[in-house]
């Protein structure tokens, strides 16, 4: 059986297929930070392809806050400059004053992708939680795209499912596509083919999708959409992808 | 680092690792401070306050200095000026069912004390 081992050898020859799924990333150090651990998390936001760990400019984000009990605090001018996957992106240390859940959201600048003729947008986001407290785990934040968990988006142990509401101004999106992809950090997992690298699973009617990890780690989910705008480009309007992007972390099981 | 406060991390390494009620309901403790009151918060894992339970305060060598009660809306108020805080202080919480605990310590109190 071929297989393809994601060298830096072949790193140009994956720089050029089309099958490369960009992301919007926002890792926390630890999604679930107890006592024991500090009183602060430490994010890395960047642009990405996340399993060939391949990185891409990211602007400065158009908005960057976090969520904690219902109130939303702007953390744009917070953001700290930072290679990233050898490319631009931003850190951010936070201190957690109470317990619950802290969700993280970034609205990048509109990228424009030549080769997909279009813009993209990924509205990301990430919850951490803090001091034991799971409270506002499927927290909404009313984005114009988004990912609303159903489960927990934290504490899952490695091949639970994962579900999600993909949902659209508000709405769910009906048979929504949802890309999924992992975070190659360690780069020790490789693809028996392309088609591996990111898949993609279908929410149903009523913008519900269902996913089981093989192997613990950072996922992503990215639910694409087109968008009911455009933006311009070389004086054509040119489409806009709306992604709606949530990174959930699956543990190791520990047992036998 | 001084010796109050690697005393206290050594006994909070061994608080972390005792057996903890974490099971269905858990029992969640938090406790702030100011320069002037240490506010302990118990509620549990649905989001209901604790409404009764005994606060046992203690240094970070494990000496109890004080007890009090909960209030039914899952908090007390512990004045700083009646403990001695300079080792810090674990804030244990026990409802009869459930217990648990926060530790502040040297440090938490002094940061909040600043801001």
């Amino acid at each position: 059986m071929k297989r393809y081992l994601f060298t830096t050898a072949l790193a140009g020859l994956i720089a050029t297929t089309p099958a490369m799924a960009h992301y919007g990333m926002i890792i926390p150090d630890d999604p679930m930070i107890s006592q024991e651990d500090g009183r602060s998390v430490s994010l890395t936001m960047s642009f990405s392809h996340p399993f060939e760990l391949d990185g891409m400019m990211l602007e400065r984000p158009a908005a960057f806050s976090v969520t904690h009990e219902g109130v939303t605090s702007d953390l744009l001018d917070r953001l700290e400059d930072a290679s990233v996957m050898e490319d631009q992106g931003y850190t951010l240390d936070y201190p957690l004053e109470r317990p619950g859940t802290y969700v993280f959201a970034m609205e990048p600048q509109p990228y424009w992708e030549p080769a997909e003729d279009a813009f993209i947008i990924h509205y990301t986001k990430t919850y951490v939680t803090a001091f034991g407290d799971d409270e506002g785990w499927d927290t909404e934040l009313g984005l114009k795209t988004e990912i609303v968990p159903l489960s927990k988006p934290f504490g899952l142990w490695e091949s639970n499912v994962f579900q999600g509401i993909v949902k659209m101004d508000g709405e769910p999106v009906p048979y929504a596509e949802v890309e999924v992809e992992f975070f190659n950090q360690d780069t020790a997992a490789t693809a028996p083919d392309e088609l591996m690298i990111t898949q993609t699973v279908k929410a149903d009617a009523d913008g519900v999708f269902t996913y089981a990890p093989p192997a613990h780690g950072w996922w992503g989910f990215a639910a694409l959409n087109t968008a009911d705008y455009t933006l311009p480009q070389d004086g054509e309007d040119k489409a806009v992808e709306l992604g709606a992007v949530i990174w959930v972390h699956f543990e190791e099981w520990t047992g036998q | 680092m001084d010796r109050p406060v690697i005393r206290f991390l050594v006994f909070a390494a061994a608080f972390a690792t005792a057996p903890l009620g974490a099971m269905a309901h858990q029992l969640i403790v938090f406790a702030s401070v100011d320069c002037e009151d240490v506010t302990v918060e118990a509620k549990f894992s649905n989001g209901n306050a604790a409404r009764e339970g005994e606060v046992r305060v203690m240094d970070g060598e494990n000496t109890l200095l004080t007890t009090l009660s909960l209030q039914e809306d899952g908090t007390a108020i512990i004045p700083l000026e009646t403990v001695d805080h300079a080792s810090g202080l674990v804030i244990e919480v026990d409802t009869g069912s459930h217990d648990n605990y926060w530790l502040l310590t040297p440090d938490d109190i002094a940061r909040n004390c600043r801001s």
